[in-house]
């Protein structure tokens, strides 16, 4: 914001008042705005987008998360009730919310990380794969990463079916040194994964992480494109190994994309509903709710209570918040020193 | 040239169809003065009623919807705009409805009509719903629909669960209907060894209906859900009748009869595994054998399936839960006269009777019901509904059965080991009286 009547008046070259005043009458004919209101002038617009879209729902979302809010409030028959911190309380206080945290923070724990270095991997290898291979490879995981979130869950749901999935099938096929039946059973046929919590994320880590790798992937690929050359062939100059030369350069060179990269990802992962809610077929299975799950298993199965279904969606963007910050600002101070 | 030869077809279809249109609204309005002189007329000529069926259309439901439509224009005059809200779909659509524009006349199954009634969705039907041939239908067929002395819906068909099983397997491996429980569990397992493990000798129902079975077990025992004392519910799921109806309830997953797979399947879920040969025996109704028709792509038809009276383990007939559909004006209606004389319509003997026999439900009127008990095909239903019983008529019981599913989640712990069937039906207890109370 600097001012240029300022900038103008302090300098000692300063041009002559004419053309000064010259400068000035044309800028205010061209916008009839103060030079300094012009890029908050520009952002309106898009504020106005935001506002309306996300910051009046997010408004609405805080507002419910404190009141008791059902059906007869939202058609506006019934005054929805202030209930302080009731909801939060019940939230706190129920089973099915810890083990719904527990899993949507092991889950997300697991998928990110599973989803960066898978990704990577495949970033590193698009990178070194002649012109026609990896734009094969890239339409390839292009398909992957185009499948909608819930064709995803049928995909994947049918693949782990217990009787007729390809993989109890392709485990059978196995040597039993490698995978054993479990529980003493003649083969994997018939092995339930969508009931049980642990084989159930499982299955949904495959989901998401195989969805998820291809953004991942070229991103790094874009990454990868902008480091010089030279700095490779300096390295293979001075006998680097190729792990070497990856910790060395790729990855710091790669820092800021990561970062990005990660926190996205962390997002993403936090917040999986479509996936889940399709490979254990509704919602009946508790425990294997995560927090997105069971905001909406509160809020829309009847009896509809939007006001607690508010205030996990609350708690689950704290918790995002919180990790987000947190390191975000462990990558600045990083960067710092 | 051409486009100019197009703009003309169309702008001259267009004002035929106007015309045609025009020709079509303009009758009822010069046919009304006529008919409101004469006191039958057609009062509500021009209107339009709109009406929601719960299921998947099949043709015999669609033809018998076509005629009740067709008698109630030449009655009133208005025309039904009908829609079919499948199963799965019912409480989404019910709850958008409930927050904007909605039916004027919907089916509602019986035991949803105190939740969706406390949700203010309904309006009360309370002058016409005893009167007229309702009066025959007994009083104590509106239990679920009556709260604080008003009635909210009426009666239409009634809903008794039995076994339905593979006749044409019981046939092939020379197995005679089961008529207690053992002989059901032997049978079962005869199909399974013969048919392949894959195959549910009698599945497991651990989905969003799940209560109706186990409630058929607990009930057989002498147990039960909840009973109200007083103005508050007390959980009576710890009591040793419960607890054995249960222990039957989980047993078919852990003694093998039904496939650890499928714990969180419902009545749908069944039905098509079933269709697919996968399921030799199941508890439902008549209404799941057009679909079966239809997933089996018209392989199982009538000729290879049929029903058996659930046998309870204690002798005799099981109870069965107490369902059935309703018919209700809802609550955003503007069109309240209109959808009252609807469902006076489709609630007089003549057409409930229809709507029962042609829909596989059992008649609301006694002297309809009396006459089944002797019929091949229907007489498995009347014997169990003889014996129906009903859920706790509550609010809040649709939370604690269908979106807490507080007991298809203790079965789990249970069959997955996590815990002993005494501790998860104490915890289930805590839960359905918090649940209840609120």
């Amino acid at each position: 914001m600097a001012n240029p009547t300022t900038v103008a008046r302090g300098g000692g070259s300063s041009p002559s008042p004419g053309h000064r005043r010259r400068k000035e009458s044309g800028r205010a004919r061209a916008s009839g705005l103060p030079a300094w209101s012009i890029p908050y002038v520009l952002l309106v617009p898009g504020l106005l987008v935001i506002a309306g879209l996300l910051l009046y729902p997010m408004f609405q979302l805080a507002v419910m998360a404190f009141q008791k809010v059902g059906l007869a409030q939202i058609r506006g028959t019934r005054p929805a009730e202030w209930v302080g911190l009731e909801n939060f309380e019940k939230i706190l206080s129920n089973d099915i919310f810890w083990s719904a945290l527990r899993n949507t923070v092991a889950f997300a724990f697991v998928a990110v990380s599973l989803t960066l270095i898978v990704g990577t991997a495949v970033g590193v290898l698009l990178h070194r794969l002649g012109r026609k291979m990896s734009l094969f490879v890239v339409i390839g995981c292009m398909f992957a990463w185009a499948v909608p979130p819930v064709a995803q869950g049928v995909i994947w749901r049918s693949l782990f079916d217990a009787e007729a999935g390809i993989v109890n099938w392709a485990l059978d096929l196995l040597p039993n040194w490698l995978a054993a039946p479990p529980d003493g059973a003649r083969s994997w046929v018939g092995t339930p994964w969508l009931t049980d919590t642990l084989p159930l994320y499982i299955a949904l880590v495959f989901c998401v992480v195989w969805a998820g790798f291809p953004f991942i992937a070229v991103s790094v690929l874009a990454g990868l494109k902008g480091i010089p050359a030279e700095l490779y062939e300096a390295a293979r100059v001075d006998g680097s190994g190729p792990w070497r030369t990856f910790t060395k350069i790729t990855l710091p060179m790669l820092k800021p994309v990561f970062a990005v990269l990660t926190v996205l990802s962390i997002i993403w992962d936090f917040k999986v509903f479509s996936q889940l809610y399709t490979l254990m077929n509704g919602h009946t299975n508790r425990e294997g709710y995560n927090l997105s799950m069971y905001a909406v298993a509160e809020a829309f199965k009847p009896p509809q209570k939007l006001g607690m279904g508010a205030a996990i969606s609350v708690v689950l963007t704290i918790i995002l918040l919180v990790i987000t910050v947190v390191y975000v600002r462990q990558i600045v101070k990083q960067e710092e020193m | 040239m051409r486009i100019a030869k197009i703009t003309a077809t169309t702008v001259t279809t267009a004002a035929l169809a106007l015309g045609l249109a025009a020709c079509g609204s303009g009758e009822a309005p010069s046919s009304s003065p006529s008919a409101a002189a004469s006191a039958s007329g057609p009062k509500f000529a021009g209107k339009t009623l709109s009406v929601w069926r719960l299921g998947d259309s099949n043709p015999a439901a669609a033809k018998y919807m076509e005629e009740l439509n067709a008698e109630f224009k030449q009655q009133t005059g208005a025309e039904v705009k009908l829609e079919w809200i499948p199963w799965p779909q019912v409480a989404d659509k019910f709850a958008a409805a409930a927050t904007g524009s909605g039916p004027d006349v919907t089916e509602i199954g019986n035991d949803q009509v105190p939740m969706w009634q406390s949700q203010d969705a309904l309006t009360p039907i309370t002058d016409i719903a005893r009167e007229g041939d309702r009066a025959q239908i007994p009083e104590n067929l509106y239990g679920y629909e009556t709260v604080d002395g008003e009635i909210y819906a009426v009666p239409w068909g009634a809903g008794a669960r039995a076994v339905l099983y593979r006749k044409d397997w019981f046939e092939d491996l020379k197995i005679e209907v089961p008529k207690t429980w053992d002989e059901l569990v032997a049978a079962a397992k005869k199909i399974q060894k013969e048919k392949g493990e894959g195959v549910d000798g009698f599945a497991f129902n651990g989905g969003s209906d799940a209560n109706h079975l186990l409630a058929a077990f607990a009930w057989s025992e002498g147990g039960e859900f909840a009973v109200k004392e007083g103005d508050k519910w007390v959980g009576k799921l710890t009591e040793p009748g419960f607890t054995k109806g249960f222990e039957t309830y989980t047993g078919l997953v852990t003694s093998g009869l039904s496939g650890k797979a499928n714990l969180t399947l419902n009545t749908v879920d069944i039905r098509k595994r079933f269709a697919n040969n996968k399921v030799a025996m199941y508890l439902t109704a008549g209404w799941d054998l057009p679909g079966i028709e239809e997933d089996s792509k018209g392989k199982l038809k009538s000729d290879k399936l049929a029903f058996f009276p659930l046998p309870a383990k204690t002798g005799g007939v099981a109870p069965s839960f107490f369902g059935g559909n309703d018919i209700a004006l809802w609550g955003g209606t503007k069109e309240a006269d209109l959808g009252k004389e609807y469902i006076k319509l489709a609630t007089s003997k003549t057409w409930a009777d229809r709507y029962a026999s042609e829909g596989g439900l059992l008649p609301v009127y006694p002297d309809t019901l009396a006459k089944l008990e002797e019929d091949p095909a229907q007489g498995a239903f009347a014997q169990a509904f003889a014996k129906a019983r009903a859920f706790p008529a509550d609010p809040n019981w649709s939370e604690a059965d269908a979106t807490k599913m507080v007991l298809q989640n203790a079965a789990r712990a249970v069959i997955e080991g996590k815990k002993d069937a005494g501790t998860a039906l104490a915890d289930a207890n805590k839960e359905l009286e918090e649940i209840l109370n609120q």
